[in-house]
């Protein structure tokens, strides 16, 4: 599995279509923390609700990275769809998370506020649920869910749309009214859970449309 | 060795591609057959690439495959790519790469090579495989040296290739069968049961009539079975 996922993340690597999500989240983080931001919680919750779409389109960028003929090769080099599948989730989750700790620094070093430990590592859950979600919606409207690209971007920007409207009855919400009330709630490690819940349905889907 | 027990595939609820097909791929095999005869999908089906709609697959654990046509954008140059292969697959380097006379760069994006070396490159991924090869039109881009060269290599393998040139002349054949014959019959019948019978790639109902697709082969039973549901055969053509 460390083989595959290495190929598959040097891959992502080589085709450079990760850098329009990195470049659009190091732009808007800019100009999330251009100023003071607020309480320390508070902070992180700009941040959270951006991670969201961002790992999303991570997860589709690493789904789509291996053009449908070269995947075949890599499934059958592999040992089938379920191997290849669970190392591109884990590929787009590495990938997200490297995202997630990098929010999580950020205002620690920008933010006039000073931080405790405790608050960077709610931040940090905070914002690793947020990445698992945006990586499981990513991945479950993704080939070979999905086999069209459009049809892939229009699922996941309606899904990811959608969300921020329908505040706490999401995990997503649960983040942000958390972070929003500058409060700490076990609910951001259900945000976590069911982010790694959707990331592990979105492989089952994939496996079964293959 | 590569076992295809009573497979049948169709795409969603298009015709059937495959119908109750028995394979046992043990040596050198060359599938033949026209053009849409399915002989792409019954070679995915033996990699492991697609799922059999109905029927059952033995495969050994090592199965190189090489599609019908290998990606030409790939950004990956062929020494990283065959090394990450290598890896993945926990085999060491082979030396088809140089049998089939590789000439271009291996440190350079794939995508800049011509199609005759991207396809040696595929090929040589293939071969990292021990057990079976599954070989969708191997010599497309291959050049006369390289040709006689994969022949070699296929020697004393066990492998199914489709191959419309007659490069094996010693390999067991086997020829899916081309074209089809299209029966239009006046009375809805038993769709289910058309459907079921040996050879039939479709069953289409249109108001009052049905349009059943067989192969050629097939063509004669099937009609005598719609005459014996209670059918009036309209046309066949």
């Amino acid at each position: 599995m460390t083989s595959l996922v290495r190929y598959l993340a040097a891959d992502v690597l080589r085709g450079q279509r990760y850098l329009a999500p990195l470049l659009v989240f190091l732009g808007v983080m800019g100009m999330l923390f251009s100023s003071d931001a607020g309480q320390p919680l508070e902070a992180y919750s700009g941040s959270s609700a951006l991670l969201y779409p961002i790992s999303a389109w991570v997860a589709v960028v690493v789904a789509t990275s291996e053009d449908v003929v070269r995947r075949e090769i890599t499934v059958v080099s592999a040992g089938g769809w379920a191997r290849v599948l669970t190392a591109s989730a884990l590929v787009a989750v590495l990938f997200s998370l490297v995202l997630a700790v990098l929010a999580s620094v950020w205002p620690v070093v920008t933010n006039p506020h000073p931080y405790t430990a405790g608050e960077f590592f709610v931040g940090l859950a905070a914002h690793t649920g947020c990445a698992l979600l945006g990586v499981g919606v990513g991945l479950l409207f993704a080939r070979p869910v999905l086999d069209s690209v459009g049809r892939t971007v229009l699922a996941v920007f309606s899904v990811v749309v959608l969300t921020y409207p329908l505040g706490r009855v999401t995990p997503l919400g649960w983040v942000l009214d958390a972070l929003g009330h500058n409060r700490v709630s076990p609910s951001l490690l259900g945000a976590v859970a069911a982010g790694a819940v959707l990331v592990a349905g979105a492989v089952v889907a994939g496996v079964r449309r293959a | 060795m590569v076992l295809l027990d009573q497979v049948s595939k169709r795409y969603g609820r298009g015709p059937w591609v495959l119908r109750d097909l028995t394979l046992e791929v043990s040596g050198l095999t060359v599938l033949t057959g026209a053009n849409g005869t399915g002989k792409s999908t019954l070679l995915k089906i033996a990699a492991g690439v697609l799922r059999p709609t109905s029927g059952r697959v033995e495969r050994p654990a090592s199965v190189g495959y090489v599609p019908e046509r290998f990606p030409s954008d790939v950004r990956m140059s062929a020494s990283s790519y065959l090394a990450h292969m290598g890896r993945v697959r926990r085999a060491g380097a082979n030396d088809v790469l140089e049998r089939l006379g590789f000439v271009g760069s291996m440190t350079a994006p794939m995508s800049e090579l011509s199609k005759g070396n991207a396809q040696k490159v595929a090929l040589a991924q293939a071969f990292l495989a021990t057990d079976v090869l599954v070989l969708d039109e191997p010599w497309t881009g291959l050049d006369p040296g390289a040709a006689e060269q994969l022949v070699a290599l296929l020697e004393g393998r066990t492998a199914l290739v489709s191959d419309h040139e007659g490069h094996l002349a010693s390999a067991t054949r086997v020829d899916l069968a081309g074209g089809h014959v299209t029966i239009d019959l006046s009375r809805v019948a038993a769709v289910d049961v058309l459907e079921a019978l040996e050879g039939v790639r479709s069953v289409q109902t249109r108001g009052s009539s049905v349009r059943v697709v067989v192969a050629p082969d097939r063509s004669d039973q099937v009609l005598a079975e719609a005459l014996r549901l209670g059918c009036s055969v309209r046309s066949v053509r």
